[in-house]
This record gives structure tokens, C-alpha cells and sequence, in this order.
């Protein structure tokens, strides 16, 4: 316990809530990741008197941005974060009917359950989550990608043709670049810039926001015409509280899917959110309602994504290899103050693990009081004349764009996708697959050619390991199961 | 219609905000004038980025004015290094520049050769490493290449892309010791992390890294380094055999240094010169240096730009030896 009152004082407690609230604000920039947050106060925490302070922004830090990444996708449908970006569907519907206020209460409280869940597994199961996440290779990777791609029918908004071919053309985008497996260059003119493939974030900056600023303008700044709300019936926590105890179960195998997917080194919070998103609305009875505004829709990828984050701990804890690019960050700052994860860290230095543990449990529930005042701070913002909304969204995808490579070609891709955005919603393509496309073509495609050179060229390692059967079983399920439900429900429609 | 011209106006503002006339020639007897940028072409949160900020640190309580790090990340570092190359000759930007300046043009990413920069100097240089899991069924590196040799295509392994320094690592390695490079499969991964949790899963047979990357499941009796490609024995870890000592005349190293735009004014150099000697050698350094698990190797001047045309010259040959050259 001595760790516990070593906490609670006032030099580690207002530097740790001060990393917090500043990863409420960049999580809540379109733009500006979870990532950039942690990386930016790595610097500063070493300047902390001792390492548990110092552990505490960090960790403070990473927690929150995410759940901050889905206020502006709530409320502008603009995903602060890539892991946001699920949010942008039933989230966003809620807000557009002027519940954007209980949307968020939910998304918050999912949050801190979903992070609760995943910091609880870490510390019970650790060893063993780790040991599961060992037999993932490439073959298993692949299945998961195909899993998360074939959820862009869902999120098509009823417009299966065209959502499709938005989620081709995202995969088509994912090819640009030095290709992994080959290093052959792909689409990239010779332009070093064009290398490194498309900057995720400045095309999902550009789609989202920069169409919307165009739109907007285009317009005349007309609410009906626009995406972005600023009307909220401001529902109180109690309706939220009680929509969530109706969800508890979607709550909680979210947060356990989460956990586990964040703890494969090979996926993370992003693909935590869709996988959980896509589950609920094949397993939901309302799945049908999903993208209109379902709380289910909101409660599901919200749980997951946070709970991720604490799955990707279990990997960087226990063999000391980062689950992710923001445990990656942090695992280069604990070698600074000398703790070294690993195999030999629960043996060699059980204080400390407990320490972080600790840290990570408190910070779950100071995300409460710190996203509360992120949401109230935006929703307040959002009374201001949508002008200059759009002219802050437009300074800060453009701050968010450049900012990620120091590079003005991003700042470049970000506005050419600004047009692209606004041109395929004026012809009513759906935006989401496009997303899904891009995070997960790479995915498909490298642990698709990686596992045939591990095989030598033989598809049967995809269909005969264990693990992979499980998930073709699962996959086949999924896509019959919707069919099989209409054709029972409808029979007896008919006879009655 | 203004309705439009407004949007075009809004959209293109942020552009001509960040359009700005470039600086006069600045004198070399008032360097630094300005801030001095430290170009890491490798991302926030690595190793080379950690290096980078605390070279800038230095640099900052050296010379007296704000060093800042900027990370110029894609294509496999080419964007980094040209970004440092092209940039005003005036001391004022600084290159990170690390091992795959020499090999990129090599196989066709840029155009950039080291001979683009003015070398300052050499900071530090990590050997390649061959680890397999412990209970793996080779005792030493012999019985391991008899292993790649009498089943070519059998063995897998990995630690980074197609092409990437680890992959050249052991391609030349093999070349050296007379196993052709097809014999063992590469199986190209985002880098030493997730190729250490396809080791220890059983997916493939070895890793080639340095020694740092896995030293956490080594030093727990999980994995088990069979030859490391350094000169002499590693200081830090004097228990594992070098590549040398089973025959194989091979050495390889990531290697990181810094470097300044070819045309900085020599006075400008010298500063730079002696200021970055100043800090390699304070305990500061050593202890960053310790705490990071980087090996120290230093060269500077004349040496250390010896060692970038010799790094040239030994890659070249492995480049083409693998097939990687274009």
C-alpha cells in the first residue's frame, strides 16, 4: 500500500492529471495521435522528480487520447484518432439527433470499464495472454485482416455496391510505397516522399475533415447541409449509465475481445474497435440498426478500443517487445529510468510491476472527471459560429497533417483527399470502407505473401492450424448466421 | 460564386502562412544565429530518435541556442537523409545519418551517397547478431550452417524488411561463409520486435539483430546468440562468441553518425566539430549511452568518413550478390 499513498500526493497527482488533460486535447485534434501525445511527453516526464510520477503521465497520457480521439468524431464525425474512427458511425448518428452529449457519456464511461477490463486481464492473465499471442503468425494475422475487411459491408450504410468498391479503392491506396515484402517500389514515381506509402492520417484528416470544411463553405455554413451538429438535448449521465447496464454484457466481451486483439504485436486499437464493432452487429438482435445510431454501436468499438490499449501492455510487459507504436514509445522510456521489461521483470522487480499496474488502474478512473471536462470543453466550443468551427478544423488538420513527418507533401495529400472525400460523399460512397480498405489492404496483403514464403507457396497453413481453422469456422458463421436469422424470423411472419 | 473563391481562400491560407522568404547568407562568425535542427530520419520513440534528442540537448547547452529534433521519416530513411542533404549549408541543420545511407542507392530507394554530406562523426555502432531460441537443436554457428547447408530453403529467418540492414547483415554473412543466400529463407517483418515474437513462437528458426534488441529474452534463457558479426568480443557481453572466431571473416554493424550538408563554411564545421566532441566524450554521453543498451564506437574525422567509403564498397558486393540491386 505504500505504493498507493506514494501516489496520492500532490507532486505526482497534478503532473499525472496534467499529462491527462493534455492528452485529451491532442486525442481530440484530428490529427494529432495517441502516438504523438505519448512521444511528445516522454521529454517532459523525465524532468519528474521520480520514476512513478513520470511512469504516471506516460501512462496518463496514453489512455486518454484515445477515448479523446472519439469526441470529434462524435460530435464533427472528424476521428481524432485512428482508433476513433468507428465512432464515426453510430456515435456521430446520436449527435446528429442532438445526443451527442449522452453518445459521449457513454463512450467515456465504456472507456474507463473497457480499460478497467483490460488493465485487470493484464495483471491476472498476463503470462498466459502472451503465450496465446505467440501462436499468432502470419497465417492467423491474415485471417483477422479478412475478418476486419469484410466488415466494410456493414459499415456501407446500406449501400453494399458502392461500399465495396470504396474499400477496393482504399486497398488500392494501401499499395503505394516500398513494398515490405519485396521492397519493390509501388505506385511512387521516384518520389522519395511517395515511399513510405500515403500518410495514414493525413488521408483520414482529408476525407473526414478537410471534405467537411468544403462542404461546409460550399454551402454557406447551412446546419441542415453539414455533418457537424451543435444542437444537444444534453441528456444527464444517468441516461447514459442506464443505456450502458443495458449493454453490460456487449461491455464486457468487447472489452475482452479488445484486450486480446491488443495484445497480438501484429494489431491494434484501430483493429480492436472494428473487430468489436463488426461482432456486436452480427450478434446483436438490433444489427440492422447499426450506423444509425445505435448505442450498442457506440458501446462496442469504445470498449474495445481502450481496453486494446491496455493489451497491447502484455506483450511489451511480459517479453519486452512493444504491442504497438505507443508501447513502443514507452518501452524506450522505462529503459531511461533503468526498468527493463521483460521475462525477468515479475521475478527481478515486482515493485515496480506493481506500481504500473496500480497506475494504470488509477488512471482508468481519473479518465472520468478528465474526459468529462474534454467533452464539456468541446461541446462548448461547438456553440461557436460553425465559420469559425471550420476554419479551427481546417488550422489543425493542417497542423495535424504536417506535424506527423515534418513533411508538406502530407499537408498536400490531406487536401487533395479533402476533394476526394467530398467528391465521393456527393456521389454517396461511403467513407468508412475506404478506411477499413487502407488500415487493413497491408495487412491482408503482407501476411498473405509472408505466410506463402514461411509455406513455400502451400495454402494449407492457412486453412489446417488450429487457430486459423477456428477463424474461417468464425468467419463462415458470421456471414451465414444474418441469412439463417431473416429466413427463421420470417417464416413464421408469414404463417401468422 | 465569392461563396466558392471564399473556400478556395480558406483552403489555401494555411499554405501561404507557410510560405516564408528564405534567410540571407548567415555569417559564420555569428553561427549559431539560430536554432539548431537535428533531421532523425526514423520515427519518433526509436532508438535513433532517443539518440537524436539527446544529441540535441547537448547540442543546445553546447552551443547555446534551442536544438530541436525533427523527424523526417519514409522510405526506408531516404526522405530523412536527402531532407539533410539538400538543406541550407549554414551549420544550422544537423543529419542523424545511419546505416542505410550506404546502401540505399545501392538498390535504387535515392540517389544520396554519403559523399552528399560532410561527415562529422560516428557515434555509435551495433554488431549483427545471430539468435536462435534456446532449445534450438544447433549448438554453435558451425553446426547451425551445416544445418542451411544441407537443407537449402529449409531454414527460416528474420529481423527486418527485405533489404534491410539485418537482412544484408547476414547475406553477407552467408556469402563469407560459402552458404549461398537463397539456402536460408528471409521472411521480411516490420522489424527486430515482431521478428523476436516469431522466434519465440516457433515460426521461424533465427533472427538476425543486434544484440540489445533481444538482450531481455536472452538474459531470461529464452533465446541464444550463436555468433555476433563485431571485430572482437561485444564489452558488454563477453560471453558470446564472434562470427570470427568459427572462421568467418565478417563483420557487420548498424552504425549512426552525424553529418552536416556538403558546402558548410569550414570555420562553421569546426565548431560543430569540436562541440560534438565535447559531448561524446562526457560522462553524460557514456551513461545515455549504457542505459540504452547502444554500443559506443567513434570515429571522427578522416576515419570516420574512411569507414562511410568503406561501408559503401562492402555493401555494394552483398547487394549484388543477393539480387537486391537495381
Amino acid at each position: 500500500m505504500s505504493v498507493l499513498s506514494e501516489l496520492f500526493q500532490l507532486h505526482v497527482l497534478l503532473p499525472w492529471l496534467l499529462g491527462m488533460l493534455f492528452g485529451i486535447f491532442v486525442g481530440a485534434t484530428p490529427g494529432l495521435t495517441a502516438t504523438m501525445a505519448v512521444a511528445l511527453i516522454v521529454p517532459v516526464s523525465f524532468y519528474m522528480p521520480d520514476p512513478n510520477t513520470g511512469l504516471a503521465m506516460i501512462i496518463g497520457v496514453s489512455f486518454t487520447a484515445i477515448f479523446a480521439g472519439d469526441i470529434p468524431a462524435t460530435y464533427l464525425r472528424i476521428p481524432g484518432t485512428p482508433a476513433s474512427a468507428a465512432a464515426t458511425l453510430d456515435g456521430h448518428q446520436l449527435a446528429k439527433q442532438g445526443r451527442g452529449r449522452f453518445a459521449l457519456l457513454i463512450d467515456l464511461f465504456c472507456s474507463s470499464i473497457g480499460g478497467l477490463v483490460g488493465v485487470t486481464l493484464l495483471i491476472l492473465i498476463a503470462p498466459q495472454l502472451a503465450r496465446f499471442a505467440l501462436k499468432f503468425s502470419n497465417f492467423e494475422y491474415f485471417w483477422l485482416a479478412i475478418f476486419g475487411l469484410s466488415m466494410s459491408a456493414v459499415v456501407s450504410s446500406g449501400n453494399t455496391r458502392r461500399g465495396l468498391l470504396a474499400a477496393a479503392f482504399g486497398m488500392l491506396l494501401a499499395t503505394i510505397g516500398l513494398d515490405v515484402v519485396s521492397g519493390a517500389q509501388r505506385f511512387t514515381f521516384s518520389n522519395p516522399e511517395l515511399m513510405g506509402g500515403l500518410g495514414f492520417i493525413p488521408v483520414m484528416i482529408g476525407l473526414f475533415g478537410v471534405s467537411e470544411v468544403i462542404r461546409s463553405v460550399l454551402s454557406g455554413f447551412k446546419a441542415e447541409d453539414s455533418n457537424t451538429t451543435n444542437s444537444d438535448k444534453g441528456d444527464s449521465a444517468l441516461h447514459s449509465l442506464v443505456a450502458i447496464w443495458k449493454h453490460k454484457f456487449t461491455v464486457i466481451k468487447s472489452s475482452m475481445a479488445g484486450t486480446i486483439i491488443g495484445a497480438l504485436p501484429g494489431a491494434g486499437a484501430d483493429i480492436a474497435a472494428w473487430a468489436a464493432y463488426g461482432l456486436e452487429q452480427r450478434t446483436s438482435k438490433k444489427g440492422a440498426n447499426f450506423g444509425k445510431g445505435e448505442v450498442a454501436g457506440v458501446v462496442a468499438p469504445t470498449s474495445a478500443n481502450n481496453a486494446a490499449v491496455s493489451g497491447a501492455w502484455i506483450p511489451a510487459l511480459v517479453f519486452g517487445i512493444p504491442g504497438d507504436a505507443v508501447t513502443a514509445i514507452v518501452l524506450g522510456a522505462l529503459m531511461m529510468y533503468e526498468i527493463k521489461p521483460g521475462p525477468l521483470i515479475f521475478e527481478q522487480n515486482p515493485e515496480q510491476i506493481n506500481a504500473i499496474f496500480l497506475i494504470a488502474l488509477i488512471t482508468q478512473l481519473l479518465l472520468i472527471p478528465c474526459g468529462y471536462l474534454g467533452l464539456k470543453t468541446f461541446g462548448w466550443l461547438l456553440k461557436l459560429p460553425r465559420s469559425m468551427i471550420m476554419v479551427a478544423v481546417l488550422v489543425f488538420s493542417v497542423v495535424g497533417s504536417f506535424s506527423l513527418r515534418n513533411s508538406i507533401f502530407d499537408v498536400y495529400v490531406m487536401a487533395i483527399f479533402g476533394l476526394v472525400g467530398y467528391f465521393l460523399e456527393a456521389k454517396r460512397v461511403p467513407l468508412a470502407p475506404l478506411i477499413l480498405g487502407l488500415i487493413l489492404g497491408p495487412m491482408v496483403e503482407e501476411n498473405f505473401r509472408t505466410g506463402l514464403i514461411k509455406s513455400e507457396g502451400s495454402l494449407l497453413p492457412f486453412l489446417n492450424r488450429p487457430i486459423c481453422a477456428f477463424l474461417v469456422l468464425l468467419l463462415i458463421v458470421a456471414f451465414i448466421s444474418p441469412l439463417l436469422l431473416k429466413r427463421i424470423r420470417r417464416k413464421p411472419a408469414k404463417l401468422v | 460564386m465569392t461563396k466558392s473563391i471564399h473556400a478556395i481562400l480558406l483552403i489555401l491560407l494555411p499554405f501561404l502562412i507557410g510560405c516564408k522568404p528564405s534567410d540571407p547568407n548567415a555569417a559564420a562568425a555569428s553561427y549559431p544565429s539560430k536554432s539548431i535542427t537535428v533531421i532523425c530520419p526514423w520515427a519518433a520513440g526509436g532508438g535513433t530518435d532517443r539518440l537524436s534528442r539527446f544529441i540535441a540537448d547537448q547540442l543546445q547547452s553546447e552551443l547555446g541556442k534551442p536544438g530541436v529534433v525533427i523527424n523526417r521519416t519514409g522510405g526506408s530513411g531516404a526522405v530523412g537523409h536527402s531532407a539533410g542533404a539538400l538543406a541550407k549549408p549554414d551549420g544550422h541543420t544537423i543529419t542523424m545519418i545511419t546505416f542505410e545511407l550506404s546502401t540505399m542507392h545501392w538498390m535504387g530507394i535515392s540517389d544520396l551517397t554519403w559523399e552528399d554530406y560532410e561527415p562529422v562523426l560516428q557515434m555509435n555502432a551495433d554488431a549483427a547478431a545471430i539468435i536462435v531460441r534456446a532449445d534450438a537443436p544447433w549448438k554453435n554457428l558451425n553446426e547451425f550452417l551445416a544445418a542451411a547447408k544441407a537443407d537449402p530453403g529449409k531454414l527460416t529467418m528474420s529481423g527486418t524488411s527485405t533489404g534491410g540492414a539485418w537482412d544484408l547483415a547476414r547475406a553477407g554473412f552467408q556469402l563469407e561463409a560459402d552458404v549461398p543466400v537463397e539456402a536460408i529463407r528471409w521472411i521480411p517483418t516490420k522489424g527486430s520486435a515482431p521478428s523476436i515474437v516469431e522466434l519465440l513462437g516457433g515460426h521461424i528458426d533465427a533472427v538476425c539483430c543486434s544484440v540489445p534488441e533481444a538482450i531481455s529474452q536472452i538474459e531470461a534463457g529464452q533465446l541464444r546468440t550463436l555468433a555476433v558479426m563485431s571485430e572482437d568480443r561485444l564489452l558488454d557481453y563477453p560471453d558470446m562468441p564472434t562470427a570470427k572466431e568459427s572462421g568467418i571473416n565478417w563483420v557487420a554493424v548498424g552504425w549512426r553518425g552525424l553529418a552536416v550538408p556538403k558546402g558548410t563554411p569550414e570555420p562553421i564545421l569546426q565548431t560543430i566539430r569540436e562541440a560534438c566532441e565535447r559531448i561524446i566524450t562526457s560522462p553524460e554521453y557514456d551513461d545515455f549511452m549504457k542505459k540504452n543498451g547502444f554500443s559506443t564506437e567513434i570515429r571522427t574525422g578522416d576515419a570516420f568518413s574512411q569507414f562511410l567509403a568503406d561501408q559503401d564498397s562492402q555493401w555494394k558486393t552483398v547487394i549484388e550478390a543477393a539480387g537486391y540491386a537495381k
